[in-house]
């Protein structure tokens, strides 16, 4: 046993008496908890983790010659186990999931070691657990200023490296302040005499200060409706009822709109257009029913009995958003926290106000059988689409002004194919593999349509032209079709298990009737399959191989530990861990030996040697020897037990029990008094 | 402790001995106890010192006390440039009386040799010096001759004079088990050396107290003392320090790690110990380490060391 905890022992690394370097330490961890706040928008761990290690800080500091408590040690790590529990906790059985709980794990983790800081590793260990912070923000950080934030944690390291070196070699570190300033104050000087000597045109007025900084806004997505950046012109300050202009495209960013954590990736559905005129589509449709805020399932048109499972998805809004709810269509039950709800002609959702940054709703969606068979198996169209909206079935066969070229070469792509889903799926085809999917797209010139430009002049474009050429060109074939806009899935973030979505995963598509299944999303845009709502994305898949590792699941949704499944041995791992960690502490303090090496009487009299150092309020330092100890503590006893340790230590001889007896008797009980 | 039947020294009775040596020479050489009970262990533990000071400090004074103290053999070589090996070692004269070829000793054939400014002769002479103390045997004109038992060399060096000088190489340095510098007197020192000399010189009265019989069963004594592992280790782990040292160019040999346990063998005796302590080895990483490292840049290696001592963990107490 003695062997194995020698072996499993760490060599011992250097105390850490440098204040620079541990300040260095410390402002590493700020830079991380900076980074959290403003890219995880996560304010209240992190600020409560800073004060604490602040406090750690001075207090590890103060007591680094110290030998560790025993029982501080204890309580130390029942915190650390503590803060795992909080994680899992947190992740697993809050409403809508922490707010990244790793972060604030790791947060509490360098708070709660902060108090141990003694050693050069020990300080180590804090900077790597802040870069595993940084690392963190960096999920959500998409923009150049991040690296700031990364040059100064580096920057620390650096420093933290430098001053602790410096120290050991007994130099100082210093900052340049003097020059600084002195060349701070010269330059100053220089310049005021510089104007005051300067002869100024007189007459002209002064101009403002030009600064010239470059300017990166053509990059960041300036857009009228941040959150629904497809839908330009909104007429509604909540922005929910809008149109989709042709002629203008937002720019896009990289800026994340909202976190989902889904069960299954989709598209996450927002508004519905069905009037095309002028290169523009409108919602013609203006009938509403009010609901509650929770819309049970028995209010929506019931789950096919063929759907293929159902999945929730819990949405948080990170951005201001309009008054619509996004989510994977079709929708079996919704709960969002507002004060009612309304559901257009549509089938989308509606919130009375503007969705505010931390507002979640969750949503409960089946995923329908549309798999090429079952589509194919439909009965060919008939009037039967009539009934189900009466008045506006011309509206959604109205192919509107699409020019007699862009029929004939619907009408040639569908061919010959008899049944409607063959029909979409060879104009999708085409529309897939003949046209070049770009954002880079000139202005579309006045007085054009911009699907017929689209499709016979520049010949590529966006997802927008793609949907409205597919949807125009089906509706000239009598197929009913509508374009409908929200966002792509979003960016699988294994880390957190759940999809980011930004700006840029604004999208748009096509609904297209189909009489036994309603309406079904078809994507025409390159590079996506056109059946969206049923394959798997492949970087979806991958993320689903990273469910395979608990730590990286520890954020799965589930509504209580009994639904975690396989993650139920993470709390049985923590508690074994735990145990495991504890026994191991009562080990080393207990100095269990086998007896087969030990002489007799060590054990003893070096425990007695300790207890006796604890009493006399100061312990041995470990360059002292114990002659050198005991001549710094007046105490007889004291003198006469360094003689034993030394000869048994050094001689090999160690006293018999009668001697270690009398020397224990004389040991006093728990009192700081003088010996 | 129980006495044993074995009729070799025994620790308390060592350290009567040396005690009795000590106190001999403080009849002559006033304070210096340090370097006194150094130039002492020196002996005991059966290596050569080198006395680093300016003239009249002393050294030769405490080596003639010592030799004198001991019951031995005094020699004492003034060594200038132009020594020859030979006179060291001696060389074989023609005897005219019955034509044949007598070798006549050179002072290297005593118990204690006084080699005086040592810095002051040729690298040649220096080096026959050296390997004589090494060897513990010269040879002369092809014949091996074996020194006297104990031989025990003490070495000076004036630091403080650089021309004309050939000063030791660190190979050489590393050959001395000690190293100490004198030190200046204290006034009540100086007083007290003044008051003895009024009425003629101390050292012509001074007497044998032990014979060089017992000088050899102290350096069997001091074969003797346990070095526990931890102290092994503990040497190990400063010697390892002093290589780690940025400031240090030339780190500690491997024979300077066997010079200080031997050393520390010796310091024990002193005490009557059988043991030796960590203790020992602090106090003696000056004197056995500091005048073979080679530093960069203007560090005293005797700083650098205490600094070392002071800083680095002695080995657990616990073995087990």
């Amino acid at each position: 046993m003695a062997a194995l905890t020698r072996r499993l022992r760490l060599p011992s690394s250097p105390i850490e008496n440098s204040v620079e370097a541990r300040a260095f330490v410390f402002s590493a961890f700020a830079v991380a908890v900076l980074a959290i706040v403003l890219y995880g928008q996560d304010y209240v761990l992190p600020v409560l983790g800073i004060a604490g290690a602040a406090a750690g800080h001075v207090i590890s500091y103060r007591e680094r010659d110290r030998k560790r408590g025993f029982w501080r040690q204890v309580f130390l790590a029942v915190l650390v186990f503590g803060a795992l529990f909080y994680l899992i906790a947190d992740s697993s059985l809050a409403l809508f999931g922490g707010v990244l709980p790793q972060a604030n794990f790791a947060v509490l983790l360098v708070a709660i070691t902060s108090f141990d800081l003694k050693t050069r590793r020990n300080c180590y260990s804090s900077l790597w657990i802040s870069l595993a912070i940084v690392y963190l923000a960096a999920v959500y950080a998409w923009d150049y200023e991040f690296g700031l934030l990364l040059a100064l944690w580096a920057l620390c390291l650096g420093g933290f490296w430098a001053s602790s070196h410096l120290r050991r070699m007994n130099l100082q570190m210093r900052f340049p302040a003097r020059a600084i300033a002195v060349a701070g104050v010269a330059a100053l000087i220089a310049g005021v005499a510089l104007f005051v000597a300067t002869p100024q045109p007189s007459g002209v007025p002064i101009s403002p200060l030009i600064v010239s900084l470059p300017n990166f806004t053509s990059f960041r997505g300036d857009i009228e409706s941040a959150a629904l950046p497809l839908v330009q012109l909104t007429g509604d300050p909540s922005g929910a009822n809008g149109s989709v202009d042709l002629h203008f495209r937002g720019r896009l960013g990289d800026t994340p709109v909202m976190y989902v954590r889904t069960g299954a990736p989709a598209y996450w559905r927002g508004l519905a257009f069905d009037r095309y005129a002028d290169g523009a589509w409108t919602a013609s449709i203006h009938g509403y029913r009010e609901m509650q805020p929770y819309v049970p399932p028995r209010f929506l048109p019931p789950a096919p009995k063929d759907n293929l499972g159902t999945f929730v998805q819990t949405f948080r809004v990170l951005r201001p958003m309009p008054a619509v709810i996004n989510a994977a269509y079709p929708i079996e039950s919704l709960y969002a926290p507002v004060a009612a709800l309304r559901e257009d002609a549509y089938g989308t959702f509606h919130t009375p106000d503007q969705l505010r940054p931390g507002q979640t709703y969750s949503v409960v969606s089946y995923v329908p059988n549309l798999t090429q068979a079952v589509l194919q198996a439909e009965p060919p169209l008939d009037p039967a689409f009539l009934d189900l909206y009466p008045g506006h079935a011309a509206l959604y066969t109205d192919a509107g002004r699409l020019s007699p070229r862009a029929r004939t070469v619907a009408v040639h792509v569908a061919g010959s194919n008899s049944s409607e889903y063959d029909r979409v799926m060879a104009l999708t085809g085409y529309l897939q593999h003949n046209f070049r999917y770009t954002l880079d797209l000139p202005r579309v010139p006045t007085g054009v349509d911009p699907v017929d430009w689209f499709l016979f002049d520049v010949k590529t474009g966006y997802c927008e032209q793609f949907a409205t050429a597919l949807a125009l060109m089906l509706r000239s074939l009598d197929i009913p079709a509508r374009l409908v806009t929200g966002y792509a899935t979003g960016d699988y973030d294994a880390v957190l298990n759940q999809a980011v979505v930004r700006e840029r995963d604004a999208h748009a598509w096509v609904e297209v009737w189909f009489p036994n299944h309603g309406w079904v999303p078809v994507d025409p845009t390159p590079g996506v399959s056109p059946l969206a709502a049923t394959t798997f994305p492949s970087h979806w898949a991958a993320g689903g191989l990273a469910r395979l590792l608990p730590h990286l699941t520890i954020g799965a949704p589930a509504a209580g530990l009994g639904s975690l499944g396989a993650l139920a041995v993470v709390p049985a791992a923590v508690a074994v861990g735990l145990a495991v960690v504890l026994a191991y502490a009562w080990v080393r303090r207990r100095r269990w030996h086998s007896g087969a090496k030990a002489q007799p009487g060590e054990s003893e009299l070096l425990r007695l040697y300790e207890r006796l150092q604890r009493r006399l309020g100061r312990r041995r330092a470990p360059p002292e020897t114990p002659l050198e100890y005991q001549k710094t503590m007046p105490s007889a006893l004291l003198e006469e037990v360094t003689r034993a340790v030394n000869e048994g230590a050094y001689a090999g001889r160690w006293p018999d029990p009668a001697r270690l007896r009398k020397l224990a008797l004389r040991v006093p009980a728990k009192s700081r008094r003088r010996l | 402790m129980a006495a044993t039947q074995e009729p070799s020294l025994q620790p308390r009775r060592a350290a009567e001995l040396l005690d009795r040596v000590e106190k001999n020479i403080h009849l002559v050489i006033v304070g210096k106890d340090r370097v006194v009970r150094l130039a002492l262990a020196g002996l005991v533990a059966g290596g050569h010192i080198l006395l680093q000071d300016l003239p009249g400090t002393g050294k030769t004074m405490l080596a003639r006390a010592l030799a004198t103290s001991v019951g031995g053999i005094f020699r004492r070589i003034q060594c200038t440039p132009d020594l020859l090996p030979s006179d060291i070692t001696g060389s074989s004269v023609f005897n005219q009386k019955d034509l044949t070829f007598e070798f006549i000793p050179g002072p290297i054939f005593a118990h204690i040799v006084l080699a005086d400014e040592v810095n002051r002769t040729t690298p040649r002479t220096q080096s026959a010096l050296l390997e004589a103390m090494g060897e513990g045997q010269v040879t002369v004109e092809g014949t091996t001759r074996v020194l006297e038992r104990p031989f025990f060399v003490v070495a000076t060096q004036n630091p403080a004079e650089f021309h004309g000088t050939y000063p030791l190489p660190e190979s050489q340095l590393d050959r001395f088990v000690l190293a100490e510098e004198m030190g200046p007197p204290t006034d009540s020192e100086a007083l007290e050396v003044l008051a003895r000399r009024e009425h003629g010189d101390p050292i012509a009265e001074l007497s044998a107290v032990i014979d060089i019989r017992e000088v050899i069963e102290l350096q069997e004594a001091c074969l003797r003392v346990v070095v526990a592992p931890a102290i092994r280790s503990y040497i190990v782990a400063l010697l390892r320090a002093i290589r780690a040292r940025p400031d240090v160019l030339l780190p500690a040999s491997m024979r300077s790690g066997v010079y200080l346990q031997r050393a520390a063998q010796a310091w024990a005796l002193f005490e009557g110990r059988d043991f030796v302590l960590p203790d020992d080895i602090k106090l003696l990483s000056g004197p056995v380490l500091a005048h073979r490292l080679g530093m960069k840049g203007r560090g005293r290696a005797a700083d650098m060391l205490s600094e070392v001592v002071s800083t680095l963990p002695i080995p657990p107490l616990r073995q087990h």
